[in-house]
């Protein structure tokens, strides 16, 4: 198999040096704007890696992930469907991820998968939720909560996202309240503990809620603290960190069974951009497998297999906590 | 006048009260009992 990583920031870095030790994986070639940062990259993964050329077209590969700054996605996932090639994308940003997944009936017509929001939350979230839902007959509710960023990147989307319009999913219709509205004090995994979220511009509920048809409330909502709540929507004071901290994300399922109503609690904790580049390589390689579950253009929920892909992930050094 | 300055004054007191009660919040309750739990690779598969 072949694999591309467009972007060799804070995830594709990660994402790449995943996929690199990855057996299936025979080539891999990385690129980004910055020609020192491919030959860095280049060294440190060993002799299955190579550099794309700079300012040539997209490289040619079995999969491509793509881990540019959000707003570059669309065009070149747009590029890569087109050529009849499989797409792996890691942007967050809501609008970037609606154009994505307006890209599903080109994608299905040529047979390829584009794998949406394929990070920390959404993707690994994705994928808590779809495990969560297997002791369910119906699921009632997906609730999503993050904490932390990986990038500056990143850090510039949580900025924007708490400025910006929450939009949730409540029975059976899009619900727009303003970001940065409805504290939660939030339990995460162990040592994170608690903190206060509120909705953001976040957009897992528009991965979520394709994927478990019938849901009635899917909702996301963002770690802040009142500095970050204060100055949302105003300019970043300051250029953001290259790498955050730790970070930590919970994802509750409520739903039916044959035990009646009940509700399950997943979590994980780890740098998210590193969990990011795990997830991403990890679904490159299950999409480039040929092993994702449908074509078209998806979230995480709907592509992969959650048990075996959570315990790949775990091999990988994510590891996935249950609350209870 | 008068009337004109009263009305602002308020305004800037009832918008600040409000800044600072959508910065501090209301509180929350921590969970009262569970735990997290690490997931086995055998509960993954």
């Amino acid at each position: 198999m072949r694999v591309a990583v467009v972007g060799l920031g804070a995830v594709g870095a990660r994402a790449a040096r995943q996929i690199a030790s990855t057996a299936e994986v025979d080539s891999l070639v990385v690129s980004d704007p910055k020609a020192d940062r491919v030959s860095e990259v280049v060294a440190s993964l060993g002799a299955k890696a190579e550099p794309g050329e700079v300012g040539a077209d997209l490289p040619e590969a079995d999969v491509v992930v793509l881990a540019t700054p959000g707003e570059a996605q669309l065009a070149l996932a747009r590029t890569l469907v087109a050529r009849g090639t499989s797409v792996v994308c890691t942007a967050d940003g809501m609008d970037v991820v609606r154009g994505l997944l307006d890209l599903g009936p080109e994608a299905e017509a040529r047979g390829v998968t584009v794998a949406v929001g394929a990070g920390f939350a959404p993707g690994l979230s994705c994928v808590l939720a779809r495990f969560a839902s297997k002791r369910f007959d119906t699921v009632d509710e997906i609730h999503v909560a993050r904490l932390g960023t990986g990038g500056p990147a990143r850090a510039r989307q949580h900025h924007d996202a708490l400025g910006g319009e929450a939009v949730d999913w409540r029975d059976g219709g899009w619900q727009r309240r303003p970001a940065g509205s409805g504290r939660e004090l939030v339990w995460f995994p162990d040592p994170i503990g608690g903190a206060d979220c509120y909705r953001a511009e976040l957009p897992d509920a528009l991965l979520l809620v394709p994927a478990f048809p019938g849901v009635g409330r899917a909702t996301a909502r963002l770690a802040a603290t009142r500095r970050d709540r204060l100055t949302a929507r105003l300019p970043m004071g300051r250029r953001p960190h290259p790498e955050g901290g730790l970070g930590a994300i919970r994802v509750e399922v409520r739903g039916r069974g044959s035990g009646g109503i009940d509700v399950e609690i997943l979590g994980a904790m780890d740098r998210p951009g590193v969990a990011s580049g795990a997830v991403a390589a990890l679904a490159a390689v299950e999409v480039g497998a040929g092993r994702a579950l449908e074509v078209g253009a998806a979230g995480l929920a709907a592509l992969v297999d959650p048990g075996r892909f959570l315990g790949l992930l775990a091999d990988r050094g994510v590891k996935v906590a249950r609350f209870g | 006048m008068t009337l004109i300055r009263r009305a602002l004054v308020a305004i800037g007191v009832a918008g600040g009260v409000a800044a600072v009660l959508r910065l501090r919040g209301s509180g929350g309750t921590p969970p009262q009992r569970g735990g997290w739990r690490e997931l086995d690779p055998s509960e993954l598969r």
